[in-house]
Parts: C-alpha cells; structure tokens; sequence
C-alpha cells in the first residue's frame, strides 16, 4: 500500500518534470516556427500571424539554397564515413592492444581533444594554402581518415567495458587480432557507431567556421551560407528578413531532426550490454 | 594427405609462432591500427601545431610570412599585461565554473528520468536531445527572439504578469543569458549518459531490491557509482568546449560573424580571434592561444589526477 502510493508520487514527479523541462526545451523552437509563418518584418509573436507557408519556398529560392545543400551532402558522406570506421579501429587497438607507448599515444589522442580548434585553425591556413589544398574537399578527406579523438575517446570508453572472457574465447578459436574485432567487436559497438556517425553527422552538417576558413563561397555548406550571406533585402542588404531566416533555420534542421528521430530508439537500446551479455 | 606427422608440424609451428611472436604480433596490429589516426595526426595536426607555436614566436602579422623575426617570448609577455586578455581570461573561468557543473547535472537527471518506464520516451529524448542538435546560428537567432528588450517573448510575458521588464542583453544580464542559453543545450549530454545507465546490470537492481535498499539507496550505491566514468568524460568535454566558448556571444549580443560582443560576454577566444582578424596580430594571437591551450591542458591534468578518487572502473583498465 504505502509502496504503491509513493510509486504513484514518484511517477507524477518524474512526468511533471518531464513535461516542465519539454517545454522549456520546445519554446523556442516553436517560437522559430511561429516567426517562421509571419509575414515580413512583423515583430515575434507567440503564435504565427497568419500562415504565410510561401516563406519556406522564398527561404529556398532567394540565395542558392540547394546547391549549398548539396555542398553539405558531400562534405557530411565524406567526413561521417571516414571518421566512424577510422575512430572504431583506433579506439579498439587503444582500448584492447597492449602495446609499448600506448599510453603515452593515447595521452596524445587525449591532449587534441582539448587543443581548441582554432590553434591548430590558422596555421593549416596557412599550410592549406600554400600547397593548394584550399577550395577543395580533401581537407575532410583527410581529417575523417584520421578520425576524432572525442569518437576515438567514446569507442574506447565502449569496449573497455566489454569483458576479457570475450576476446580471450575468440583468441582460443585462432581469430587474428584484427578478425577479432571486425566480427566480434564491430558489431557489438553497433549502436556506439549510430551514435558516432550520427554525431558526426551533426557536427559536419552544422559546422561553419571550418568551411568558412577553407571554402570560398562557391563550396560553402548550408551553415556557412546561412551565417554569412544570409536573407538580407535586395535593396539594402544591411536589412535582414528576420522570417526568411527563421524559416530556412527550420529546413537546416530538419534533417538533423529526423535523422535522430529515427535513430534514436536503435541508438540508446544499445546491443552494447545485451550482445555481451546474450 | 591430412598425415597425423604433417599436422604435427603445423600444429607446432603455429604454437611457436604465436608463443614467441605474441607480444610482437600485438605490437604490430596496434600500430597498424592506429595508423590512419597517427599519420594524420603527424602531418595534420602536429605539424600545424607546432608551426602555431613557432608563429608564436615571431612578428608575423599576416602579409610577412616569407620574412618573419624571431621575437622571443615577447608576445607572451604581453599577454600577461593586455589587460582585455587578463579580464577575458577571467570571465572565460568564471562562466565555466557555472556553467560545467549545471550542464553535467541536468545532462544526468535528464538521462536518469529517460531511463525510467514512461510512456512516449522516444518523444521526450528526441525533445530533450534536440536543443544540442540544433545549429549554433539557429540557436542565437531564436533566443535573440527570446530576450529581445523590446517585444522579446520573455519581456510580453513579464508584462502580462505585471512584473516589470528585463533587459536581457544588456551589461547586467548579459552572461546570465547567456549561460540559459547554452543551458539549453544541456540536452547534449543525455546520450552517453543513457548508454552508461542502459550498460548498468538489471541484476544489481534486483538484488539491491531484494534486499530492501530503497531507490536513493540504490542511487548512491550502484547508478552513481558505475556512473563515474560517464560523468568524468562529461566533466572533461564540458571543460574543454565552456573554455573555447567564441561563436555563442557573438550571435547572442553581435552581429557579425567577426564582430565583439558586449564587455560581459568578451570571452578569451573572441579576444584571439580580435587580435588576428581585426588588428591583423597573427603571432601575438597564437601566443594568446596557445596560453588557453595550456590553460585547459592544466585544468584537465587536474581532473584527471582526481579521478583515481572517485572514477570507478568495473574492468581493470590494463596498461
């Protein structure tokens, strides 16, 4: 009796604070999709004024909106593969090989996570620019075959928590180093690939200081368009049209969105544990 | 053909390769392995690195690559008596120490209330995650909505309420607005933190429950425990990313992608980034730089020390 009543307690505090905190989270984007809706350089409002549906296709028609995306397709294919399947490989060998100076490697691997961006940012510039790497994809290329070390990090985290027993079997059966994570523990990181990859996804779709640096405006991404060109009015270009903006912000998420809508569920209900422990 | 005297052989062959060559074997396939990671990091990342750091050491100012003189740490003591980089410095910790410890705890708290049997948990974690999916330029565009001083939702509110309105970007609000807004990003940590929980073990519940230990109980002596590892690689990232905070302030209280957001908001990044692309002070700015480099090198070293305190592995990290 008394168990099932502060059961019952709990569970309305855990939906109170779950519809409390989702409306903290949504506001402002439905605020964004209200404006969104508005009419031209009416002021922001809760609700839309009016459903003027037409600023979606303006948003894509005023600046070159398709080709941008089509920058950002290439450049997302290009950096999410080559960084998930190169992150895995890595992060085993530093979670699973002994192997003299490892630690000091990883240590290594650790010290560029926390090396802000821009350090490395302007020198590359300089370098890029010099040998002719500038205004082409290649860079991506190349920094996804080296993978990242925030996902080198998490797979790494991920199969240190996978028991010896495992690999120890698979070593008794006469598997190589290497089948032995390509059949046994590529699969069970699974669900830590979605999530790098979605991640991933995410973080090349939304960047705009990288391409910004290395592109001119021809290969600009979506982002960088967004945030440098912009929806500003023909005649006076120091105007910008605030809904216009918001709109196109939608439609730059909206992939995102969706991407995570879908993954999600196959995301957190890791195989991670289950496969272990199945 | 199968003779027991060649299988024999074979069968000793193999053991004495991998009896011998076991510790080699091992070498070889990580080196293999991380060689994609280590070859780039060679050429891509080291490389640049320390040509930063020679910059550093320079009077580069842009236009005189081919003609550069060595300076001396001339540029970093001057970061040492530019005062706008002390104060930046300053504001830069300062937000970080509010900001890392929150943004780790609702992260969690989020995660823990996602883990539990509810109804419609896809649309809550698609709800909670999608503030740190947003793009960063969306972000500043709908908050600006947000604390906008005159019409900002947050203001209508305020008055029809009765309360008397806020300023919210200007000097004495600034940073706290600032820092909601990138609260509302918090979200980000609810994966990791969901794929530590789901990793926990059924069993121990159960057991616990068998026992009687009550729900804070098995809070404190399972969740956060095994959560330790979870919480410190957030901790970590969370220090790293508040440090380097550069595009935020400049889309909350700027206009342009290289413009000086309000004094509050004058974080130590923004300040580098000033140096090189206003004043055209290349060198001077990798000094500053590179100072924040060892800066969050240091903070992390510290945590990191700490964590054979209160970080808890189930498997031996071996090597």
């Amino acid at each position: 009796m008394v168990n099932s009543a502060s059961n019952r307690i709990s569970q309305f505090l855990v939906y109170a604070l779950l519809l409390v905190f989702s409306a903290v989270f949504i506001i402002p984007l439905f605020l964004t999709v209200s404006n969104s809706l508005s009419p031209f350089f009416s002021l922001p409002t809760f609700f839309p004024q009016g459903f003027h549906i037409e600023n979606y296709k303006l948003a894509t028609t005023m600046i070159d909106f398709w080709k941008f995306t089509q920058n950002s397709i290439i450049i997302c294919v290009i950096s999410v593969t080559t960084t998930t399947l190169s992150s895995g490989l890595v992060g085993y060998a530093f979670s699973r090989i002994q192997a003299p100076g490892k630690k000091f490697l990883f240590m290594i691997v650790l010290s560029t996570m926390m090396l802000p961006g821009i350090v490395t940012q302007i020198p590359t510039f300089i370098l890029f620019h010099k040998y002719g790497l500038l205004n082409t994809f290649y860079p991506w290329l190349i920094w996804g075959i080296g993978g990242s070390p925030f996902f080198i990090f998490l797979y790494r985290q991920f199969f240190s928590a996978i028991p010896k027993e495992l690999e120890e079997a698979a070593r008794i059966d006469g598997c190589s180093i290497f089948r032995t994570y390509w059949n046994i523990f590529l699969p069970l990181s699974l669900p830590v690939m979605a999530t790098v990859s979605i991640m991933s996804f995410q973080w090349s779709w939304g960047d705009f200081i990288g391409p910004f640096m290395f592109l001119n405006e021809a290969k600009y991404p979506l982002a960088t368009a967004l945030s440098t060109i912009g929806y500003v009015q023909p005649e006076n270009a120091a105007v910008v049209i605030q809904q216009l903006a918001a709109a196109a912000s939608i439609l730059f998420m909206l992939p995102v969105i969706l991407l995570f809508f879908i993954g999600q569920r196959f995301l957190i209900e890791g195989v991670v544990t289950s496969g272990v422990k199945g | 053909m199968n003779t027991p005297a060649l299988s024999a052989t074979v069968k000793e062959k193999s053991t004495t390769r991998k009896g011998l060559s076991e510790k080699t074997r091992r070498t070889t396939a990580f080196y293999l392995m991380i060689s994609p990671w280590f070859i780039v990091f060679l050429i891509f990342g080291l490389y640049p690195l320390l040509y930063g750091l020679y910059l550093s050491f320079t009077n580069f100012v842009g236009f005189n690559i081919n003609n550069l003189k060595i300076v001396g740490f001339k540029n970093y003591v001057n970061v040492f008596q530019d005062s706008d980089a002390m104060y930046s410095l300053g504001r830069t910790l300062y937000v970080s120490i509010i900001y890392v410890p929150i943004s780790t705890a609702i992260g969690l708290l989020l995660a823990l209330l996602l883990n539990r049997k509810i109804r419609g948990v896809g649309i809550y974690r698609t709800i909670f995650y999608l503030p740190s999916i947003v793009p960063v330029v969306s972000i500043g565009l709908m908050f600006r909505f947000l604390y906008a001083d005159q019409d900002g939702i947050l203001n209508n509110i305020l008055k029809f309420l009765h309360l008397p309105t806020v300023n919210w970007l200007d000097y004495d609000h600034a940073t706290f607005s600032l820092i909601i807004m990138m609260l509302w990003g918090a979200g980000a940590g609810i994966l990791i933190n969901l794929a530590g929980l789901k990793g926990i073990s059924k069993d121990l519940y159960e057991a616990a429950s068998i026992d009687g230990a009550s729900t804070f109980r098995q809070f404190m002596r399972i969740t956060a425990p095994l959560m330790t590892p979870v919480i410190f690689f957030n901790v970590i990232m969370g220090i790293i990313n508040a440090l380097q905070i550069y595009i935020q302030p400049i889309l909350l209280t700027g206009t342009k992608l290289l413009d000086s957001p309000i004094r509050p908001n004058y974080f130590y990044t923004v300040h580098a980034f000033q140096q090189i692309f206003a004043y055209q002070r290349y060198a001077y700015g990798m000094a500053l730089l590179w100072i924040m480099f060892i800066v969050i090198l240091m903070m992390t070293i510290i945590v990191f020390t700490t964590s054979k305190y209160w970080v808890y592995y189930e498997t031996d990290q071996e090597g």
